[in-house]
């Protein structure tokens, strides 16, 4: 297989209803729906502990829901896992790399189990390498990459096999500034060309910058959706406002503006 | 104790393990003491000598007792981590000694120091001077462990160091650990000539660790002058070890001791992935971390050990006439011993990883049990070479023995891995690291299961050695691909169902998984 398998015609890429994650009595995610269209760049924010990762691990089939459903380009997540795979890319948070593999051999790894060709596998591990500037690294062990080649490398695995949808939880955390432009760059253009990018961040600006449309979630519900413009206007806050004063303003976020006590 | 108020089958483990604990300790007290005062009652000659020998033996066996296990370094130990603080450095390494004293390991050796005094000093009035003698011992041992692990943390630093380190240390612990079964499975030891060289040389004088002891043992006898020399020369050694060890501490965390620092990772050859398929894909990734995973190779050739061991006794049992339908049973065992390959164990975090990945997972749980048995390969190299040596013709059959149970073990351990996923720890980390534990109920399910894969290849293994009980080596000309093509067969139908399995149960894998790799 070369690249992503053909799915169901549907208008949305991504299709959540009803989605509950109760973890020891405590729901981590209450009952969210959302609908991301094909080809967008999809924010997904909320302060730490909000239920993000808990969602985007449903959502790639890594955890269990306790309720609600998931269709991913019109392919049920419970009857069609592996199908769903094939389409999807993810970067997961965590980045649980197979350490003592080279970088090189890891690409070449994941290329393999997404079906590919050696021969297309090795191109694109070359090309890849390249543009994030791994190639001098791709001989090291995974175990002696920073935390940025680390986070290039968990990327470029997600895109080897051209996948029509990503998962992208932080993917510019501990990526240096040269680095994370090209990756954003990177992420508009496939953005572009039809791919769905499913991105959570806590730079906010970077999400203002990139994002079609966000998500807020807090407290394991989804409190604002839409365009910024959209969320603006539902919550009445001023034209001018940046997204994070949106989001402060919508996660009840208490931010102290007294000072410490003991500090003169 | 906060641990324990999430984890109450961690009390309970406790409250198990405390009357077993304080038993040991008792028994280990009185038997020192029995000991100590007997050989100063009987041969007065040789106390010194032997308390010095045992301080030193001691004393090296906690030194390097963090790489003979293979286990993390002690926090506790880590003083490097505190050093940003403005407390000096020689507060930090007495702070942390003080520390590696109330450990309750160390706190457990405690009456064991006590039996030492009192057992070398049969006189009341010589109690208090012995216990101080054995208590410098004891503190140099600390100290000198603390100089040992300091110096190890530096050196760790490099990842290189650190696996070769570690592969080394294990293979070291494991050699150790088997060398008074080869001790005594040689014969009776030569305790003679170790009197005549202890008395002869007392070479354990020189040790630092035995200061101490000799100066409590003399003492005892209520020799002021030697035991004045010998308590003076443990102190001394003590604050210079302290002294050292606050000189380590600066010194490493200013970077003016280089111990390596962090590992470069020189380049490498070009990578290519050999074998086909997606299954071959599975199969080299995880031989190739196993090999470059100092705890999981110094595993694999620990593997020998056990075949080595059998062979040895089933030769001295049974003679070279017995001994090939001994290689059988040893071709069984080794075979067999693929239950427990814990499948998923050394995805350890990449668990996640792994299931993300669009492979059907009968693929997957074929990969995991060809790589299983691929690290059991040196034991069935070592029973082929025990074969071709002592029994030529049971070469077939030994070889279709390890094979057969090999696959079914595999197969039902499968089931084993997805009912009850743990992970295995990282290099360097303690064994029970993240809480990767099973608990009784799958010990006992364990157990259960094992017995079961034996019920189950033992048609097969009955086809093997059938022609062995007739006297007829030529029907394994049948026999053979009979056993094999049977146990193949219940291998597909066990991995069939195990994939099934594992479908449903994926996401509960993973959670398990997941939280004891210390995923948070």
């Amino acid at each position: 297989m070369a690249d992503a398998p053909s799915a169901l015609p549907t208008p949305a890429a991504i299709e959540v209803t009803g989605l509950r994650k109760v973890f020891r009595g405590r729901p981590a995610v209450d009952g969210i729906s959302l609908s991301v269209a094909r080809g967008r760049f999809f924010g997904f924010l909320g302060p730490n502990g909000a239920g993000k990762s808990t969602t985007i691990k449903m959502l790639t089939g890594l955890l269990r829901p306790t309720a609600g459903h998931v269709r991913i380009e019109g392919l049920d997540l419970e009857r069609d896992l592996l199908a769903i795979k094939r389409l999807t890319g993810i970067l997961p948070e965590e980045l649980p790399l197979y350490e003592r593999l080279t970088g090189e051999e890891y690409l070449q790894f994941t290329g393999r189990m997404y079906g590919l060709t050696r021969e297309e596998t090795r191109l694109r591990t070359d090309e890849l390498l390249e543009f994030l500037s791994l190639t001098e690294e791709r001989r090291k062990l995974i175990v002696d990459y920073s935390q940025g080649m680390r986070k290039k490398t968990a990327l470029a695995a997600a895109l080897i096999h051209n996948p029509r949808v990503l998962f992208l939880d932080e993917p510019l955390n501990g990526i240096d500034p040269v680095s994370g432009r090209v990756v954003t760059d990177l992420l508009r253009r496939l953005a572009g060309k039809g791919v769905t990018l499913f991105f959570t961040s806590h730079v906010l600006d970077v999400v203002e910058r990139l994002c079609e449309e966000v998500a807020i979630i807090d407290r394991g519900r989804i409190v604002a959706q839409g365009t910024l413009d959209q969320i603006r206007a539902q919550r009445e806050v001023g034209k001018d406002a940046t997204l994070e004063d949106v989001f402060l303003k919508l996660v009840s976020a208490d931010v102290r503006r007294e000072d410490l006590s003991w500090i003169a | 104790m906060r641990a324990m108020r999430w984890a109450p089958e961690r009390l309970v483990g406790l409250l198990v393990a405390l009357p077993v604990l304080l038993l040991m300790s008792a028994f280990a007290t009185l038997a020192i003491f029995l000991g100590v005062r007997s050989l100063a009652t009987t041969e007065p000659e040789l106390l010194v000598p032997l308390v010095s020998l045992g301080a030193t033996v001691v004393g090296l066996f906690w030194l390097l007792s963090p790489l003979l296990t293979g286990v993390a370094l002690s926090e506790t130990h880590d003083v490097t981590r505190l050093l940003h603080f403005p407390v000096p450095a020689r507060t930090l390494v007495a702070a942390s000694l003080v520390a590696n004293l109330i450990q309750p390991a160390v706190l457990a050796k405690m009456p064991i120091v006590l039996g030492v005094a009192i057992g070398a000093s049969p006189g009341v009035a010589g109690w208090l001077p012995a216990l101080l003698g054995v208590g410098l011992s004891f503190a140099f041992i600390l100290a000198a462990d603390q100089v040992a692990t300091l110096l190890l943390h530096g050196l760790f630093r490099n990842r290189r160091a650190r696996d070769v380190g570690l592969f080394v240390g294990l293979g070291l612990g494991f050699a150790l650990s088997l060398l008074p079964v080869l001790f005594f499975a040689a014969g009776l030891p030569r305790l003679g000539a170790l009197r005549a060289l202890l008395l002869e040389w007392d070479v354990f004088s020189l040790s630092p660790f035995a200061w101490g002891v000799r100066a409590a043992v003399y003492a005892g006898r209520g020799d002021a002058v030697p035991f004045l020399a010998h308590a003076a020369a443990a102190a001394a050694a003590l604050v210079a070890c302290l002294a050292v060890a606050a000189v380590l501490v600066r010194r490493i965390h200013r970077g003016e001791l280089d111990l390596g620092g962090p590992s470069s990772g020189a380049p490498g050859r070009p990578a290519r992935m050999l074998l086909p398929g997606t299954i071959g894909a599975l199969l080299e990734k995880d031989l190739r971390v196993a090999w470059r995973d100092p705890a999981i190779k110094a595993t694999a050739l620990m593997s020998l050990a056990g075949p080595l061991l059998f062979l040895f006794f089933v030769f001295q049992a049974r003679g070279p006439e017995g001994v090939g339908r001994g290689l059988l049973m040893v071709a069984a065992f080794v075979g067999a011993s693929s239950f427990g390959g814990n499948a998923f164990g050394l995805e350890r975090r990449g668990i996640a990883l792994l299931m993300s990945l669009p492979v059907e997972r009968w693929r997957m749980l074929a990969a995991k049990n060809a790589g299983a048995l691929v690290l059991r390969l040196p034991g069935v190299l070592v029973l082929a070479a025990a074969a071709l040596v002592a029994a030529p013709v049971f070469l077939p059959a030994a070889l279709a023995a390890a094979l057969v149970a090999a696959l079914v073990a595999a197969g039902v351990d499968n089931y084993f891995s997805i009912l009850f996923p743990v992970s295995v720890p990282e290099p360097g980390q303690s064994l029970g690291a993240g809480g990767g534990r099973r608990g009784f109920a799958a010990a006992a399910m364990g157990a259960l299961m094992f017995t079961g894969s034996l019920l189950l290849a033992s048609p097969f293994l009955f086809l093997a050695w059938l022609p062995v009980q007739l006297g007829q080596p030529v029907l394994w000309l049948a026999s053979i691909p009979l056993a094999i093509a049977g146990a193949g067969a219940v291998y597909a139908m066990l991995v069939a169902g195990a994939a099934g399995l594992l479908e449903r149960r994926e996401p509960e894998v993973l959670e398990r998984m997941l939280s004891s790799a210390g995923d948070a």
